[in-house]
């Protein structure tokens, strides 16, 4: 097959490589065609038909992102015609979509608000009956939104075709088309895993997380209540996109100090409790490594994926470890350890995390996760949740003087900031779970092989003889096909980690919506969050985490040894078949 | 890749000769037939497709099936057929004699089906003002 | 005709008048049977015999001898071997079948469909075996291919290049389905062929099987035609056990599977990306082609597709050959289309035409014009996706071109009659309704666009149009037929954009006027009581509503302002007394 096909775009000719799709070639030569149902990591759905481009020699319009480039194709992007049949289906769009810009959260981060300015929609002319749906507000962490739905179907793709997980379909016909879980059953009982990817690729507001800010506002005005938080790795990687910074800026210290600001009376680091887990859960692969319990061990550390173990793979719930999530140990250890030193009555504290994740905000209402007959986490917002309240309080979040994390619960290793991408905990587990085994310290710490955003990651590790295989995936439907290949062969691996959302949390269901130029999900701004907390990794003097000597001193003083019984009270947990068990979609992404 | 069928089927032996084989099969499924009766000198056919059975087709066929079981009806082949197309004239009965044209009957119902038993198939007489034309 | 058939035609006549036979002998001019090379022909019943390479003295001589004496003269019989013969040889005297000509439909109405010895008898299985014994499956491909068979679905796509492409396709895996998921409202051309003959599509699709190497069969039909799908079991059950489906079929090396899938009913099930979406077990949704089925379809497999005429066509062109197949027909479009003839015309029904058949032929001949003297208004081709043309084109040939150019589609193959009582924005309505509720909702411009068109055209039959409507639906209709990702929102349309085009004024005295002329809209007419009103009561009795008052005896009024325009009184009054104004 030829290399290259000659093509004409607007009255210009071009060489371009063969084998593309019109709008792929059209992008390369500089042209945007207007887009929407299309994202590069789904399967090209042509429904919005918004990329529409003329032909020469074709009796109707053709949809660019499913169409081929061939040799001699004359193509025009703009003329009249096309000018105004695009603007007419933007129109259309727009026509039957709640016009509550105002009043919506996506407001000035809404797909089809762009596209609707950038076709010059200005009156309107084919008004008519609109569609009218509740909210389903049966999810802790998602809601759906369907009157705002335009049908793209990236949803229905990402959870179909990513994630692996087909909560989502398309139900009825024509106008009264609409996105929904299987029956119509209210999301929260669904089959969904909550891991927020929808959220993430919906260009409005019809999937959004489940918003708690408002009676967080009303909490940090209590002043019966201690108010304390505590934020998970990737946040501070993303957050400082939501005020219009390059995406990979390390923002922890503004994060604290805005924290402060907002009323909050202690600021803690989730990543403490990274290196807890690790202290835990590298123990527990050695006693699994032992001969006692069941290999391979898979990681516990995500919620999406704890909710799709127990939905789709309850057949793995004995390889999981029993760890608590980072989140669930640091609130323990705030109503415990902490406030017992603090001399705080618990029932006083008032723990809130924040998350890259939605699935976070399931888990914090799992009745495993309560102390003393409350909650352990008793309120979870996103990262998209906090820069709004930053906002909505009115503090100058881009000019503030970083401030530290409070003492003890703020201090973590360069293996806890790692937790944040895929690979993340496996690396940091093999830093300690090896020098635990051996005796001796790994040098050469930094495991390329289970680094970047692949799909599954192998790599295997000589511990004092033993050749120990370990996996990762990223993304459910890799995490699917992971566990595939452990049905078939059960003794390939070791050690498995996976993270529900593609690229790990740094690609997180409550991670900033994509600014103007980006699109959800881009591979290069995933890079940039994870750049970033590498580099905290390797900025750090402690590397790894039984270096921590606040996790060493939480041991001496409190739990006694990893593993042990009050390690087993406050930090371990047991998982459950839920029902309906899903079924994994026959149509992941190879 | 698996050899195509077509292929083996020229190289790898002799087949049957499916022409020769069909044409058995075509005399077999006509001797059939007329052991079935086909020879009889009255041949009534009755439209049974959806819409014929939606028109009342059912209860015509019933009419002729007894007066052939049991109502003395003799030397009479009895057959279904699809649809003619004439969707405004159903059910529609087709009356074929030996060495006479045959005659469509159109919208028949059982009273119908009856009279043309007892006036056509048994004393000859074609009932003209029920016929296709 | 070329060859001096209305001549003879007239010779005929001639001789009939001379003889005082002309109340007694009918003459039915047919369409082309297909037999150019023979000459003029003729078919003389009783006795339908069939008589070829006439010239002038003959016509007498068959006066003569046949008519009076009832001998036919052997000299001039001729015997045609063709499968469509005995069809016309048994139905070839009745006016409606005279002008049709059945290849796909052959066996329809005359063979008992439940049993496999009738079709055995009329040469069944014979283009299979022929298929097998003598022909290459690119043997089979080219005489597809010049018999110039195109896609009876609707798009009229040249099968011999579709199965080509398949059969180029180097894959150890491909399938052959027969799309037989009928949805146009009033089309029962498919349900019609498989009940009266399902083995000719089962031979059809073994064909396709043997010449595109494909050795899956997959029937896709709606679980709403039960007696059809009985019928294709049962056929499949008797074909297998003559050896005819299964594994050595016919003794020879070629192995094919049969398997029936039934649709749930959905309309766009029916568009070939859905249909094989649906037998995946995914929601019936079009995706973009490229890539087309033959290259990538079921399961990503070259697949093979085509609707039911199709297939029942292939066995004729293979028994009779491609070249007497392309003599029937126009330049372009050879063969046979059938057609589901409806609406108000005398003679509704199933028949099959050769291509080229005007308009005027099928409605009049074949239909025989428009019941209870009212006047033509326009003729609606292609099912709820065709366009409605007005009485200038009745001349207009049927086949895809011409069709085509004059506004409307071939489609499947449904053909509805309007006359003047029909109006024709309510007629528009009626389609698009169907259509915006059949949309599958993927694509915006079909399932946003049509719902907005179907909203103006309700305002405007409800006499609620606005200056600038007419507009907005060209505009509408133009974007919706050139953006739509498949071909139902593409042709969506068609109804209302062929309606402005043809009777735009209809459409102006809604929005201006406020008159429906066809006295049809609801909003737009009344009912009046006018002096031949005997004031019997009856009206009065049945209204719903109470709005008629009179004495006994005495003419009744209506209360305009309350009457729902239901039209009871109308149907009750015996006295014509009522008038829609």
């Amino acid at each position: 097959m030829k290399e290259t096909v000659n093509i004409t775009i607007n009255g210009k000719a071009y060489e371009v490589q063969a084998g593309q799709t019109l709008m792929q070639a059209a992008d390369v030569c500089g042209y945007h065609i207007p887009r929407l149902c299309y994202h590069p990591d789904l399967s090209i759905e042509g429904a919005c038909r918004v990329c529409i481009v003329e032909v020469a020699g074709m009796k109707n319009y053709v949809a660019s992102c499913a169409y081929p480039v061939t040799e001699g194709m004359v193509v025009t992007t703009n003329s009249t015609a096309i000018r105004r049949a695009r603007r007419d289906i933007v129109e259309l769009l727009v026509d039957n979509h709640p016009q509550d810009c105002h009043t919506c959260e996506r407001d000035s981060n809404c797909e089809l608000q762009r596209l609707a300015f950038a076709m010059g929609i200005r009156k309107r002319h084919f008004e008519g009956e609109r569609k009218t749906f509740e909210q389903d507000l049966s999810s802790p962490s998602v809601v759906r939104d369907p009157e705002k739905c335009i049908l793209c179907g990236r949803c229905v793709r990402m959870c179909e075709e990513i994630q692996g997980i087909h909560a989502l379909g398309y139900a009825n016909r024509g106008f009264n088309t609409v996105v929904m879980p299987a029956y119509n059953m209210p999301f929260g009982e669904s089959v969904c895993s909550q891991c927020g990817q929808c959220i993430n690729v919906c260009p409005t507001a019809a999937f959004t997380e489940h918003n708690d800010t408002q009676a967080l506002f009303e909490t940090l005005n209590d002043p019966a209540l201690i108010k304390v938080v505590h934020i998970a790795p990737a946040v501070r990687a993303a957050i400082g996109e939501s005020f219009g910074l390059e995406p990979g800026q390390n923002m922890e210290h503004q994060t604290a100090a805005a924290l402060r600001r907002l009323g909050f009376d202690y600021v803690f680091d989730t990543q403490f409790a990274a290196d807890l887990t690790i202290m835990e859960e590298g123990s527990e692969f050695l006693e699994r490594l032992q001969g006692r319990g069941k290999l391979p061990m898979i990681t516990s550390c995500c919620p999406g994926w704890i909710n799709a173990l127990e939905t789709f793979h309850p057949d793995f719930m004995d390889h999981v470890s029993s760890c608590k999530s980072p989140m669930s140990m640091m609130s323990n250890v705030i109503k415990t350890h902490f406030a017992e030193k603090a001399d705080i009555d618990p029932a006083r504290l008032f723990v809130v995390s924040v998350m890259p994740c939605t699935a976070k905000k399931s888990e914090a209402v799992r009745p495993e996760h309560t102390l003393h007959g409350r909650r352990s986490t008793d309120l979870v917002i996103t990262t998209r949740e906090l820069a709004w309240m930053i906002k909505s309080a009115g503090i100058d979040f881009i000019h503030l003087e970083g401030e530290p994390f409070d003492k003890p619960l703020g201090l973590s290793s360069g293996a806890a900031p790692i937790f944040g991408v895929t690979g993340g905990v496996m690396e940091a587990a093999v830093r300690t779970a090896y020098e635990l085994y051996t005796g001796e310290t790994l040098i050469d710490i930094e495991l390329e092989a289970i680094r970047g955003f692949k799909g599954i990651k192998e790599a295997s590790l000589n511990i004092d003889g033993i050749t120990v295989n370990v996996a990762v995936a990223h993304g459910l439907g890799n995490g699917a096909r992971l566990l595939d290949i452990l049905r078939k062969a059960p003794d390939r691996y070791h050690f498995v980690e996976i993270m529900a959302c593609p690229g790990g949390c740094v690609g997180g269901g409550g991670q900033p919506y994509p600014t103007v130029n980006s699109i959800p999900l881009d591979e290069g701004c995933l890079q940039q969050r994870a750049d970033a907390l590498y580099g905290m990794d390797r900025g750090n003097t402690i590397r790894r985490s039984h270096d921590n000597p606040e996790v060493q001193r939480l041991y001496k003083e409190c739990l006694g040894r990893p593993l042990g019984e009050k390690s087993h009270e406050l930090l371990h947990t047991r998982y459950a078949q839920k029902s309906p068990q899903g079924i994994v979609s026959r149509k992941l992404t190879q | 890749m698996a050899i195509p069928f077509y292929l083996r089927l020229k190289q790898e032996r002799d087949v049957a000769n499916a022409l020769e084989v069909i044409r058995k099969k075509r005399a077999e499924a006509v001797g059939r037939i007329v052991s079935k009766g086909f020879l009889s000198s009255k041949r009534v056919y009755v439209g049974m497709a959806t819409c014929e059975m939606a028109a009342g087709s059912k209860a015509v066929m019933t009419v002729f099936r007894e007066a052939v079981t049991r109502g003395g009806l003799t030397d009479v082949f009895l057959s279904q057929k699809g649809c003619a197309g004439r969707c405004n004239l159903e059910p529609t009965v087709e009356v074929v004699e030996v060495g006479k044209l045959p005659v469509r009957y159109g919208k028949i119902d059982p009273a119908r089906a009856q009279e043309i038993v007892d006036r056509h198939l048994k004393n000859g007489q074609v009932i003209s003002e029920w016929v296709i034309d | 005709m070329q060859q001096g058939m209305r001549h003879l035609s007239t010779l005929l006549d001639e001789q009939l008048e001379r003889h005082g036979l002309k109340d007694r002998v009918k003459i039915n001019v047919s369409g082309c049977l297909g037999m150019c090379h023979k000459g003029p022909i003729m078919v003389v019943n009783p006795g339908y015999t069939l008589y070829g390479g006439l010239e002038e003295p003959d016509v007498a001589q068959i006066v003569r001898e046949h008519l009076i004496q009832g001998r036919p003269i052997a000299r001039l019989v001729i015997e045609e071997d063709h499968l469509f013969n005995r069809f016309f040889r048994i139905f070839g005297d009745v006016n409606f079948f005279g002008k049709q000509m059945r290849i796909a439909l052959r066996n329809c109405g005359i063979i008992d469909p439940e049993n496999i010895d009738d079709y055995l008898a009329l040469r069944g299985y014979e283009a299979l075996a022929k298929a097998l014994t003598d022909m290459t499956p690119q043997q089979v491909i080219d005489e597809l291919k010049t018999s110039g068979l195109r896609g009876r679905g609707g798009a009229g796509f040249p099968t011999g290049l579709k199965w080509q492409i398949t059969a180029d396709q180097v894959s150890g895996e491909k399938y052959v389905i027969c799309n037989a998921d009928e949805g146009d409202p009033g089309a029962f051309m498919d349900r019609s062929a498989i009940e009266g003959d399902p083995h000719t599509v089962l031979e059809g699709m073994m064909i396709g099987g043997y010449a595109v190497g494909a050795a899956q069969g997959i029937v896709y039909i709606r679980a709403e035609y039960p007696l059809a799908i009985e019928r294709l079991e049962r056929a499949m059950a008797q074909a297998r056990d003559h050896g005819l489906l299964g594994d050595h079929i016919l003794g020879t090396d070629f192995c094919f599977e049969l398997e029936i899938r039934l649709g749930a009913g959905a309309f766009v099930c029916g568009e070939e990306t859905a249909l094989i979406q649906s037998i995946e077990g995914a929601r019936g949704m079009p995706r973009p082609r490229p890539p087309y089925p033959s290259v990538s379809g079921l399961f990503g497999k070259p697949t093979l597709i085509n609707n039911v005429e199709t297939w029942a066509n292939i066995p004729v062109v293979i028994v009779d050959g491609g070249q007497w197949f392309s003599s029937i027909g126009t330049e372009k479009s050879q063969g046979t289309k059938v057609f589901a003839l409806a609406g108000k015309v005398v003679n509704t029904g199933l028949i099959e035409v050769p291509m080229g058949t005007t308009l005027r032929e099928i409605i009049y001949d074949i239909g025989g014009g428009i019941p209870h003297g009212k006047a033509f208004k326009a003729v609606q081709t292609g099912g709820p996706s065709g366009g409605c043309l007005p009485a200038d084109y009745l001349d207009t040939p049927v086949d895809y071109e011409s069709l085509a150019q004059a506004g409307s589609i071939m489609g499947s193959g449904g053909m509805i009659v309007i006359d003047e009582d029909s109006c024709m924005v309510d007629i528009a309505k009626f389609f698009l309704e169907f259509t915006q509720s059949e949309s599958c909702g993927k694509c915006t411009p079909c399932r946003e666009g049509t719902k907005r068109m179907f909203e103006i055209l309700t305002r405007i039959s409800d006499g609620r149009g606005q200056a600038g409507d007419i507009e907005k639906l060209e505009r509408l209709g133009d974007m919706i037929k050139k953006s739509s990702l498949c071909g139902l929102g593409q042709s969506a349309p068609n109804p209302v954009l062929s309606t402005i085009k043809n009777f735009r004024e209809e459409y102006e005295e809604h929005i201006r006027d406020h008159t429906c002329r066809a006295k049809v809209c609801p909003s737009l007419i009344a009912y009046a009581i006018n002096d031949a009103c005997v004031g019997c009561g009856a009206c009065k009795r049945g209204c719903p509503v109470n709005v008629i008052s009179g004495r006994t005896k005495q003419k009744h009024t209506i209360d305009q302002t309350q009457c729902v325009r239901c039209g009871l009184c109308l149907a009750t009054c015996k006295y014509d007394a009522i008038d829609k104004v």
